[in-house]
């Protein structure tokens, strides 16, 4: 039986030559040309003034903070990203369409915005600036602001990806879980966990890209202290404001190197995720029915 | 075990889905609930499951084994559930689908893997679907996944079985092949079951006791034969199959009694043998199958179902477009109507 499910082309071969040659110009010009121009600005000046560039004191400082960032935005992501997907999919409540535009707000709001909240929240003259300050707490123009504020703009990322497929999942198979006796946690790990758990990895892989990438919001609650407010993207903008190009460059391909690690992390999930998710082969056994 | 429920209420923000209702399921008895959608019947089988809470009331009580379950959470009840569905866990084995139920019970009473194989195997063979333990769900057919759905139920050796629709998602000839084998299985391993079903002709062929209900409450009880035969209410005459609405002559100034005849209980004739037969034209006659259906229309009645066998219909020589004589043999009337 073999049934091929492709179908012809019947557009003519200039026009298929010519929908092709266009994308392909319009990748390489907008994508692939700026990544190779950061990768050969960066060794402008030879290697050794690359590795000089990117082991300096405040580039590892930069590259610190922003991997300590991304590592705490995503364990806190997770957290709420799961909870939330879980009662927004499994429960109906009053408020729930509330909490629903609530989670979509930092796609909406411009991170410049979501950087000033947080500066008029936290800052020294904020509402809870004052108070925290007297307690010995810096958050404004310190890490945890710019921990705060890399949560805010990522936290849509994990929920959005979960909900979906969470409703869709139904609550069925964690109603069968409980009443063949699994307990609370039982049934999240063994039933709730598996099936969702390719989703909830590529949530993390997005909301890791743009917490490593986030520039606005950071901008604005960081106060640009170099080697310890500064993270790569900061980093980048002042060296490159100082004309320092090759350095800014240098910096600018680790932040590059993060994305494509990312990127291939993402594509190998996607390739697993086909390859379980493939239509199981049949073998013609099916005929035992009912 | 027997199931013994009281006084169950249960209204939701809109509705109310069971007013009082009080149900008794006999040890080893196959019971269905019966009714339209919105009848309430579901809700009052995930309230013996524990999937829904009823009403606050301290009258209300569900007895399994005549002891109170309300107060057991869902996962303490040890009832077995097979749902529309299927339910089944998505990303394991048929074989570790069954074995859930044993693999997270608390490790004291958990048995040992070679016991827990021989008991998932055991099963296995008894939904004959030994040589798929390893294939998922997604490559089964439908009445394959609703058998592994019963196995797995079955596996924590349940006080009770409760089915909700379990055929409802298969397409009829499958249902008509499983509905035969649930019956056999039942009749093996005599478990207490309830099946909730919308489905009449189901609900004949496999209960052994039949709880029609409607609106909340249940109308009637009763072996499939004496709901059939002795409806208790207009709501099961015309809920148990189809049946053909007369109204009778009234006497003196009362109102018209309604008459509920189904179509085997009527009778076409060339002359009318008494005063009370209804003059009707044919429009459609159906020969095809192991009786004859024929559509009438009358001056006071849209539509008459007349069914008879292939030899009446022949000695009637009946055509579509005559006039002809239609009599009551035998009708059912309902004191108050509804």
């Amino acid at each position: 039986m073999a049934i091929t499910s492709r179908h012809r082309h019947s557009e003519p071969v200039w026009m298929r030559s010519l929908f092709i040659g266009a994308s392909v110009v319009f990748v390489g010009l907008l994508i692939l040309l700026p990544v190779i121009s950061v990768f050969t600005e960066a060794f402008r000046k030879g290697v050794a003034f690359y590795i000089t560039s990117i082991s300096d004191p405040l580039a590892m400082s930069a590259l610190r903070l922003t991997v300590v960032t991304a590592a705490v935005t995503l364990a806190a992501n997770l957290i709420f990203g799961l909870a939330a997907s879980w009662l927004i999919a499994k429960f109906s409540f009053r408020g729930r369409n509330v909490l629903l535009s609530l989670i979509d707000l930092p796609f909406a709001v411009s991170p410049v915005i979501s950087g000033l909240v947080f500066v008029l929240l936290f800052g020294a003259q904020g509402w809870f600036g004052g108070p925290l300050a007297n307690h010995g707490i810096q958050v404004i123009f310190a890490t945890p602001g710019v921990i705060l504020a890399t949560i805010f703009v990522t936290f849509p990322f994990i929920a959005r990806e979960l909900i979906p497929l969470m409703q869709e999942q139904g609550a069925e198979e964690e109603e069968a879980a409980v009443l063949l006796g699994a307990s609370g946690w039982q049934t999240f790990r063994r039933v709730t966990l598996p099936n969702i758990r390719w989703a909830l990895v590529y949530g993390v892989v997005l909301a890791n890209a743009r917490a490593m990438g986030e520039f606005g919001a950071v901008s604005v609650v960081s106060g640009h202290i170099r080697g310890r407010t500064n993270t790569l993207p900061l980093h980048v903008e002042i060296l490159y404001n100082e004309y320092n190009f090759s350095a800014a460059f240098a910096v600018a391909s680790l932040l590059a190197l993060l994305a494509l690690v990312t990127l291939v992390a993402k594509a190998a999930l996607e390739w697993r995720i086909r390859v379980e998710e493939r239509p199981a082969v049949m073998d013609g056994v099916m005929e035992e029915v009912a | 075990m027997s199931i013994d429920a009281r006084h169950v209420s249960k209204s939701f923000a809109n509705y109310v889905a069971l007013r009082d209702v009080a149900l008794h399921v006999g040890q080893g008895e196959l019971v269905a609930l019966l009714g339209p959608s919105g009848s309430g019947k579901t809700t009052l089988l995930r309230i013996i499951a524990g999937l829904d809470t009823p009403d606050p009331n301290p009258e209300t009580s569900v007895n399994v084994d005549g002891q109170d379950i309300l107060d057991r959470s869902a996962s303490e009840r040890r009832v077995g559930f097979v749902f529309q569905h299927y339910a089944l866990f998505r990303h394991m084995t048929v074989f570790e689908n069954i074995a859930f139920g044993l693999r997270v019970r608390p490790r004291k009473l958990r048995p040992r893997e070679p016991e827990l194989r021989g008991k998932v195997n055991e099963l296995l063979e008894l939904i004959q679907l030994g040589r798929w333990s390893h294939h998922y769900p997604s490559q089964l057919s439908g009445g394959q996944r609703q058998r592994v759905a019963l196995a797995r139920a079955l596996a924590i050796e349940p006080s009770v079985l409760l089915l909700d629709e379990p055929f409802g998602a298969l397409d009829a000839k499958v249902r008509q092949e499983l509905r035969r084998w649930l019956r056999t299985l039942h009749a093996k391993i005599a478990v207490t079951s309830v099946l909730v079903t919308h489905d009449q002709e189901e609900a004949l062929e496999v209960a052994d006791r039949i709880v029609i209900m409607n609106q909340g409450s249940i109308e009637q009880t009763g072996t499939p034969d004496e709901v059939f035969h002795n409806p208790a209410s207009e709501f099961v005459v015309t809920f148990l199959g189809n049946v053909n609405l007369f109204h009778g002559r009234g006497e003196g100034s009362g109102q018209a009694p309604r008459l509920f005849v189904r179509p085997h209980e009527l009778d076409i004739e060339r002359f009318p043998s008494n005063s009370d037969s209804v003059t009707a034209r044919i429009q459609r006659i159906q020969s095809a199958g192991p009786i004859v259906r024929v559509e009438l229309t009358s001056d006071q009645i849209d539509s008459i179902t007349v069914e008879m066998t292939h030899e009446r219909y022949r000695e009637l020589t009946l055509k579509t477009g005559e006039t002809v004589f239609v009599k009551v043999r035998e009708a059912k009337i309902f004191a108050a109507a509804r």
